[in-house]
């Protein structure tokens, strides 16, 4: 044989390979034979090697095909006999056997059915959840290519500042990696909006004229803003048309007059349509709500941006900025390029940009970015819950095949493979999984309404939050995973064992009872393992829950009423104003149940902060190091209605009047903050890198406020008497002496009398404010705790069945305990020894696992570490504890056997 | 054999009606098989070992022909290899394909503008 043909005739058998075992064996030789006959015909060409492999696969395939997805009892090559381990006809008998089973055994089946569907349904709401939240795209064309962009305040660590006019056109004209870059008010604003009564609040989002086609998205009806439009050009949002206009479509074209100035509505956006999202919108504005009724058009040549020598402002910042990239451009090579503008920025104008440079993230990040680990954490939760609940019901499948068996032996013997009794076996755990997948289903539909319900408000898209056809698919995949699961070991064991003996056992035989049994302590370990790491997960959060509310807001929040008012804008002057409010404050004051009254500009919790530089006098100190504090004024007697201490000097008085020398008060983070050690009553200050302003006396020190959020550090604020210049949309803050709610109407009817035009909005009180402030918390919280709940009940079911079984297994030997003279207390501290080992062993395990995941949670936690060693040793011992517990059921009634029935029931 | 209807095996592979073929008249092996079908077309098909050996496997399943013993007699010198018959209803499903041919081939003929020659 030359070596050409050695090479061709091996070359053969290697093609002969992609042929099916049984199809090798039946024509392989043959094929052989053909192909050396073959060897002189110049046929056995690369050619015929390719078709020999391409046929081989074809066969493979079809060999697949026909075993698996339409087996028949025709005999054929891969099954001569016609017999098939599987077949549909098998398979139908199964689930009929299933279905009878299931309906003489009513308790057990509802009992998985319900705990799967609990652990499916629950895993695909959150995943919904989840789904809404985190991953879909955002409402927006290409939503992958836009990202926000700040100014970066590096002196006081403000990464998302929003940025100046000024700073906002110079960077617009340098993003060379930017396909376009628009801006809007980094707050929103209440409009007042005259229809065709008296005034009303629109809360409204300024955009340049640019951004919806930056977004890529147009009206439903009429057009939306565009570039080139003027001023005054207004689209509302669908909710409120309906809400408004009762969808009336003629309201396109509408005039209208918006905060004194005429407005025209040119279209109406459609209903998934949202701009800006809670986590676009900078930390200063006015209004605490986000649910935007109107887009207006921002004009750049505005007196809001240009100052009297008609240039663009550089030193106050409050746009914010949305752009979107060029194709293939990255968000790291946005970020450099805009960095690098920012630096030749901070050189040509270094007095107001030294130490500003740029964000840019990613504008899904930035939408959902901070609710991202609350969510993970939930899924982490859900998770380990359905993983109870497949141990759990492992545990009853298992506890049912001691019970059936005999039959499993029987069948064996007729002559049943071990593959024929594992099919009926996941026959079974699928059917029920996907039994409590489907009424999962049903738990979905209302656990993503609950859990909408329950969301805190400010969870960014909620309302995209609903169940589609991928979330089905995931709950069919979730089941399927969890029949295979819940059936695979216990199919595996109950085929395992070799079952003929039992057929000789009595009707209580307790063969392969021992390794049973060894399974069944494995499965409550892991049960109690895994209820450690929810209770410790729950427990942290608790403890931080408890911290956070514990927590002095620096105020006192109980009978407090507040509300938002926008005075009308006939009011111009100031000293027009300061008579409006010295009536409107006489009013309130003459309400009953009213205590004390006092407004600000923005009120702590409910509303966001506006910033100014200081500086003092006598301190020579750099105008881009001057110090960054929060900037409020004082209205009438707010300290005195809010609660908040003085704790130096004195409160604003009448002295304190527009024409005498200004005055502020300053609270003791920011007397800390820029006085040091020295007394700060008495000392000078100015707003604002501003040399020619008034130097102001600060006359009082105030106890510090947490305005941001119970959880943010107070931060350094200063107080200026609001009649030296008053405000236009102030917070009211009412101190009441009962129930603040019940005051709400009154000051309704008030307002309604003292001035029609007057519009009041947003009645809160204060306890409503501070409970919304908690609301991702506590939301998390009680999630997270019915899970730990849940979790220990599992747990305790689990340890109750394992020792009952224990405890009927052992009736026998027990009697003999009993009988030969051992104390029954012998007997039940046996049987609870044997449950307090089994909890030890899972509360060690668990213990091990949390360790190494509630770091993970540590985001999610306020003032307590994530391996705090009181909730662990808490939760260990309450474990052990609950598992004891559950022991005595049956270890009281090991106690109580009848030795002579025990011995004699053999 | 009760339900058995020729037409239901209708169209036939071109490979499975070349094997029906050339079983027609006496039974042969695989290699026989292929040699028949080559000499048969001139040299113009080549049948491949694999779309061959398939083809078989799935008409001994259909039972269109069968495994027979090596006949005896000079022509069948190799014992080591299977011989193939084919079945009655080999034969039937074989004369319904060619009636099914037939027909079609009739209907070609009837189109002039099918016919050789024809602008």
């Amino acid at each position: 044989m030359s070596l050409g043909s050695w090479i061709a005739n091996r070359l053969f058998g290697i093609a002969l390979l992609a042929y099916p075992r049984a199809f090798r064996r039946h024509f392989g030789d043959e094929m052989r034979d053909d192909f050396r006959r073959r060897a002189g015909s110049g046929r056995n060409t690369p050619g015929a090697f390719a078709a020999l492999v391409r046929d081989g696969l074809r066969e493979r395939a079809t060999a697949v095909a026909r075993w698996t997805l339409w087996p028949n009892h025709q005999p054929h090559l891969y099954e001569p006999s016609g017999r098939h381990a599987m077949s549909w006809d098998s398979i139908r008998a199964d689930v009929r056997y299933t279905l009878r089973q299931a309906v003489q055994a009513p308790l057990y089946t509802l009992l998985a059915v319900s705990a799967l569907a609990l652990g499916i349904g629950a895993n695909s709401a959150i995943f919904t959840v989840v789904q809404g939240v985190l991953l879909k795209p955002l409402p927006y064309q290409h939503p992958d290519q836009l990202v926000t962009v700040w100014s970066h305040n590096t002196a006081e660590n403000k990464p998302e500042n929003p940025i100046s006019p000024a700073n906002f056109a110079d960077l617009r004209d340098q993003a060379r990696s930017f396909a376009a870059l628009e801006g809007y008010f980094s707050f929103v604003s209440n409009t007042q909006i005259v229809l065709d009564g008296p005034p009303e609040i629109a809360v409204t989002s300024f955009v340049s004229p640019g951004l919806f086609e930056l977004l890529g998205r147009t009206a439903m009806l009429g057009r939306a803003i565009q570039p080139g439009d003027g001023a005054g050009i207004t689209v509302i949002s669908h909710g409120y048309w309906q809400r408004r206009f009762g969808s009336d479509p003629s309201v396109v074209g509408r005039q209208v007059t918006a905060d004194g100035a005429p407005a025209t509505i040119v279209g109406v956006m459609p209903p998934e349509f949202v701009f800006p999202y809670m986590g676009m919108v900078g930390p200063t504005g006015f209004t605490r709500t986000m649910d935007v009724d109107a887009w207006t058009t921002m004009m750049m040549t505005g007196p809001r941006m240009v100052d009297q020598s008609g240039r663009f402002i550089r030193n106050v910042h409050y746009l914010a900025a949305v752009g979107r990239l060029q194709p293939g451009i990255s968000v790291e090579q946005a970020r450099a390029g805009l960095a690098a503008a920012a630096s030749r920025l901070e050189q040509a104008y270094p007095d107001t940009n030294k130490g500003w440079t740029t964000t840019v993230t990613a504008l899904h990040e930035q939408v959902v970015g901070e609710v991202r680990p609350a969510l993970l954490v939930l899924t982490g939760g859900v998770a380990l819950i359905l993983l109870m609940a497949c141990v759990n019901v492992a545990n009853l499948v298992l506890a049912r095949g001691v019970s059936r068996q005999k039959e499993l032996a029987i069948r064996a013997t007729l002559g049943a493979t071990r593959g024929r009794l594992m099919q009926q076996a996941l026959t079974e755990s699928l059917l029920l999984a996907l039994t409590g997948g489907l009424l999962g289903l049903l738990v979905v539909r209302w656990g993503v309404q609950a859990l909408i319900a329950l969301a805190p408000a400010n969870l960014p898209r909620v309302q995209e939050v609903a169940p589609d056809g991928t979330v089905f698919l995931v709950t069919l995949c979730v089941a399927l995973a969890t029949g295979t699961l819940v059936g695979i070991v216990p199919a595996l064991f109950a085929t395992r064992a070799d079952l003929r003996p039992a057929l000789q056992e009595s009707s209580r035989g307790s063969v392969g009872s021992r390794s049973r049994h060894h399974m069944r302590a494995a499965l409550v370990v892991t049960e109690l393992a895994l209820a450690v790491v929810l209770s410790v997960g729950a427990g942290l959060l608790l403890r931080s829950f408890a911290t956070v509310m514990t927590l002095d807001p620096g105020f006192r929040p109980e009978n407090l009423l507040t509300l938002q008012m926008s005075i009308p804008y006939t009011l111009t002057t100031p000293d027009a104003r300061r008579a409006y409010y010295a009536q409107w404050f006489e009013r309130l004051e003459g309400i009953p149940g009213v205590v004390a009254v006092g407004g600000t500009t923005r009120i702590p919790l409910g509303s966001t902060s506006v910033t100014t530089s200081v500086q003092v006098q006598g301190q020579d100190v750099p105008t881009s190091d001057l110090p960054e504090v929060e900037f409020r004024r004082a209205m009438h007697d707010y300290f005195e209605a809010m609660g908040i201490p003085i704790r130096r000097g004195r409160n604003f008085t009448t002295e304190d009047g527009p024409t005498s020398p200004p005055t502020v008060i300053v609270n003791e983070a920011m007397a800390r903050r820029v006085f040091g050690q020295e007394n700060p009553i008495g000392q000078h200050i100015r707003t604002g890198p501003n040399p020619s302003g008034p130097w102001s006396t600060v006359v009082g020190v105030i106890g510090d406020i947490r305005h941001s959020g119970l959880e943010a550090p107070p931060a350094a604020e200063m107080y200026v008497n609001y009649l030296q210049n008053p405000p236009v949309a102030p917070f009211i803050a009412l101190r009441t002496d009962g129930d603040p709610a019940a005051v709400a109407e009154r000051v309704r009817v008030a307002a309604a009398a003292f001035d029609s035009t007057l519009a009041i909005y947003d009645i809160r009180t204060m306890q409503q404010i501070r409970s919304a402030a908690v609301a991702e918390r506590r939301f998390l919280l009680l999630l997270i705790g019915a899970f730990g709940v849940l979790a220990l009940v599992l747990a305790a079911v689990g340890v109750y069945g394992v020792m009952a079984l224990v405890v009927s297994e052992r009736t026998q030997e027990m009697g003999v305990r009993l009988a030969l003279g051992a104390p029954p207390s012998t007997v039940l501290s046996m049987i609870v020894r044997q449950a307090a080992t089994l909890a030890a062993v899972g509360v060690t395990v668990g213990v091990a696992v949390a360790t190494a995941l509630t770091p993970l949670m540590a985001s999610q936690l306020y003032g307590v570490q994530a391996l705090d060693p009181i909730t662990f040793a808490g939760v260990a011992a309450l474990l052990v504890a609950i598992a004891t517990l559950a022991a005595l059921v049956p270890a009281r009634r090991a106690m109580r056997v009848d030795p002579l029935r025990a011995l004699r029931c053999d | 054999m009760d339900h058995f209807r020729a037409d239901t095996f209708l169209p036939l592979t071109p490979v499975a009606f070349e094997v029906l073929l050339a079983l027609a008249d006496q039974s042969r092996h695989g290699y026989s098989i292929l040699l028949e079908v080559e000499a048969r077309s001139g040299g113009t098909v080549t049948l491949h070992a694999g779309t061959l050996y398939r083809a078989l496997a799935r008409l001994v399943e259909q039972n269109l022909i069968e495994e027979m013993d090596a006949p005896v007699g000079p022509g069948h010198d190799d014992e080591r290899r299977r011989y193939y018959g084919i079945t009655p209803r080999g034969v039937a499903v074989a004369r319904a394909e060619i009636a099914r041919l037939e027909g079609q081939l009739a209907s070609a003929r009837s189109r002039r503008r099918l016919q050789e020659g024809a602008a």
